[in-house]
Parts: structure tokens; C-alpha cells; sequence
């Protein structure tokens, strides 16, 4: 069905037979790898520096983040042991004058397991809704 | 001899420039020839075929050698060609005098045809369905085989040669052979 023998079939091979690129081709080929080559390593150099960048101002994001964290946690314990004494004292002032020492002997055991489950609750609460705050995000 | 195995070692080795160097002489033609088939202008084939080898050297980290080698080359070079295709407007036919140029300028190794008949030649090769012409090409262009020519096409053979058969028939009752 295609044997090359007709009259056409050499007249399509000289014609078609020695269709090539440019003497240059190759040389004007490497030429452009060679600039490519240079220019993707500027690009490589630019990329890193800009994750770099981005990697510091995550790092900074972060550290503020963990500072306002534990400065939170600091202010809820706070808030935590003032609500304590504020209601020990609350409790604890009808009775003092009568008899102080037998009141405290009274609920010692009460205000020390509430001052336990404060300070072991509130870290917990705290870091519960630090997390539940979701991921930091650059702009 | 360049075969798949041997450009991997070098893809492995991240020596891309010497893989090119490698790719460069048994490809340059075929992939010249079908931007040329596609684009059917001289410079414009030229272009195509400098932008498929840096696409391909840029690919080369990520080619891990599934697709065989040709078939991924000439993937890259049929979809550079048609970018190229439907970037160009107007589009050239192989009978312009400039292509005629371009022709002569290439040929000047195959045996002397009078400048009438070679542009006869051309004018009936561009009046061929595109699919033919392009066959008429790809398998005049190098020897090539219809294997070959079914690969850089993404043809089945068969149809290649059902091309191929109807072009060189028009092609010889055009001419009166």
C-alpha cells in the first residue's frame, strides 16, 4: 500500500526528505537553557528567600500568639482563685467571729479540694478554647 | 544509542543538560517535522520545536518514564503545535512563495526539481485534508515508518496507512501519474 517507487514517492521525498531546522538550531537551543538555567536559579534564590520571610513572620505570629495564650491562662487562674476567696469569704465572714478555728477546721477540707479543682480546671479551660480558636493564618 | 533506560540514568543523575544533549539529535528532525506538519511555515516550525525541548528539559525531573519516551516528547510537540496554530493568524500554506523559500533553502541535498514543479507538488500536498497532508509529511519527511508516524500523530497505524493510501492516490491522479 506504500511502497515509495512511484514518480510521486520521489518527489515527495526530495521534497519532503531534507526538511531540517537551522544549521544554529542546537547551539541557539542551548543558548536558551543556559539563560534558563540562570534565571531559574535567581528564581529559586527569590522563592527561598520570600518562604524564609514567611517562615520568620509565622514563627513571630506564633510566639505572640503562645505569649497572649499563656497571659490569658494567667488572668483567667487569676480571676479563678479571686472568685474562690471572694466566696470563702463571703461564707466563711458570719462565722469568724464566733469561732474562727473551729469554722476553718469545719471547711478546710472543702476549700482545699475547690482551690485543687480550680487551679487543675482553669490551664485545661484555657487551652481548650486556645485551640478551639483555630489555626494562625498569614494575611 | 539514546533509549529510555539510559535517559533516566541521566534524569536520576539531575544531568538534564546532558539528557537534552542526548534527546537533541534523535528528536530534533521528527519534532521539527511535525510542528512543520501542524504550523506548515518554516521559522514558525522552528520556534515550536525550540520551545518543546524546553518544555521537555523543564519536565525532565518529573518524567518518570511510564510513558515511553517518544510518546511523551511528542505529546508535548503536538499540543506546543496547536498552541502555536491557534495563536497564528493568518495562517500560511506551503504553496506561499515564502514557504517555496524555505523549501528550496532545506532541500538543496534532494536531486534538482525544477521550481514549477516543486511548487505543483506543494500546491496539491496543500490542498490534502489536513490529516493526510500531515502524513504525507511526517512519513516522506525521514523514512520514516508508519509506526513512527501513528506514534508522533497519535493515530492507530492503521489509519495511517489508509491516509496515507488516499493522499498518494490523489496525489498521483492530481499529477497524472
Amino acid at each position: 500500500m506504500s511502497t515509495r517507487d512511484s514518480q510521486v514517492d520521489k518527489h515527495l521525498e526530495a521534497l519532503f526528505g531534507g526538511l531540517d531546522t537551522a544549521p544554529d538550531f542546537d547551539a541557539r537551543l542551548m543558548a536558551r537553557l543556559r539563560a534558563e538555567s540562570h534565571t531559574d536559579v535567581a528564581e529559586r534564590a527569590i522563592r527561598t528567600r520570600q518562604q524564609e520571610r514567611l517562615r520568620y513572620r509565622k514563627a513571630q505570629l506564633e510566639l505572640q500568639s503562645w505569649r497572649g495564650s499563656m497571659l490569658r491562662l494567667l488572668t483567667l487562674d487569676t480571676l479563678g482563685i479571686a472568685f474562690f476567696l471572694v466566696v470563702a469569704i463571703v461564707t466563711a465572714w458570719p462565722h469568724l467571729n464566733r469561732d474562727v478555728p473551729d469554722l476553718s477546721r469545719q471547711y478546710v477540707a472543702y476549700i482545699g479540694t475547690l482551690l485543687g479543682v480550680l487551679v487543675a480546671v482553669v490551664p485545661l479551660v484555657g487551652t481548650w478554647l486556645e485551640r478551639t480558636r483555630g489555626p494562625v493564618s498569614l494575611r | 544509542m539514546l533509549t529510555d533506560a539510559r535517559l533516566m540514568e541521566f534524569v536520576r543523575a539531575q544531568r538534564h543538560d546532558e539528557a537534552i544533549a542526548l534527546l537533541l539529535p534523535a528528536f530534533r528532525r521528527k519534532v521539527f517535522g511535525l510542528a512543520y506538519s501542524f504550523l506548515r511555515n518554516r521559522e514558525a516550525a522552528e520556534d515550536v520545536t525550540q520551545d518543546v525541548f524546553i518544555k521537555v528539559w523543564r519536565a525532565l525531573p518529573g518524567f518518570d518514564g511510564r510513558a515511553s519516551l517518544s510518546t511523551w516528547i511528542y505529546t508535548i510537540a503536538r499540543n506546543a503545535s496547536l498552541s502555536a496554530l491557534r495563536a497564528r493568524r493568518p495562517q500560511s500554506s506551503l504553496s506561499d512563495p515564502e514557504v517555496m523559500d524555505a523549501v528550496d533553502a532545506i532541500d538543496t541535498a534532494a536531486p534538482a526539481e525544477s521550481t514549477v514543479e516543486r511548487a505543483a507538488l506543494l500546491r496539491l500536498v496543500d490542498q490534502l485534508p489536513t490529516k493526510q497532508r500531515q502524513v504525507i509529511m511526517l512519513f516522506y519527511m525521514e523514512e520514516q515508518s508508519h509506526e513512527e508516524v501513528a506514534t508522533m500523530l497519535a493515530m492507530p497505524v492503521g489509519t495511517v496507512k489508509t491516509l496515507l493510501h488516499r493522499a498518494r492516490a490523489r496525489l498521483s491522479a492530481a499529477a497524472g501519474n
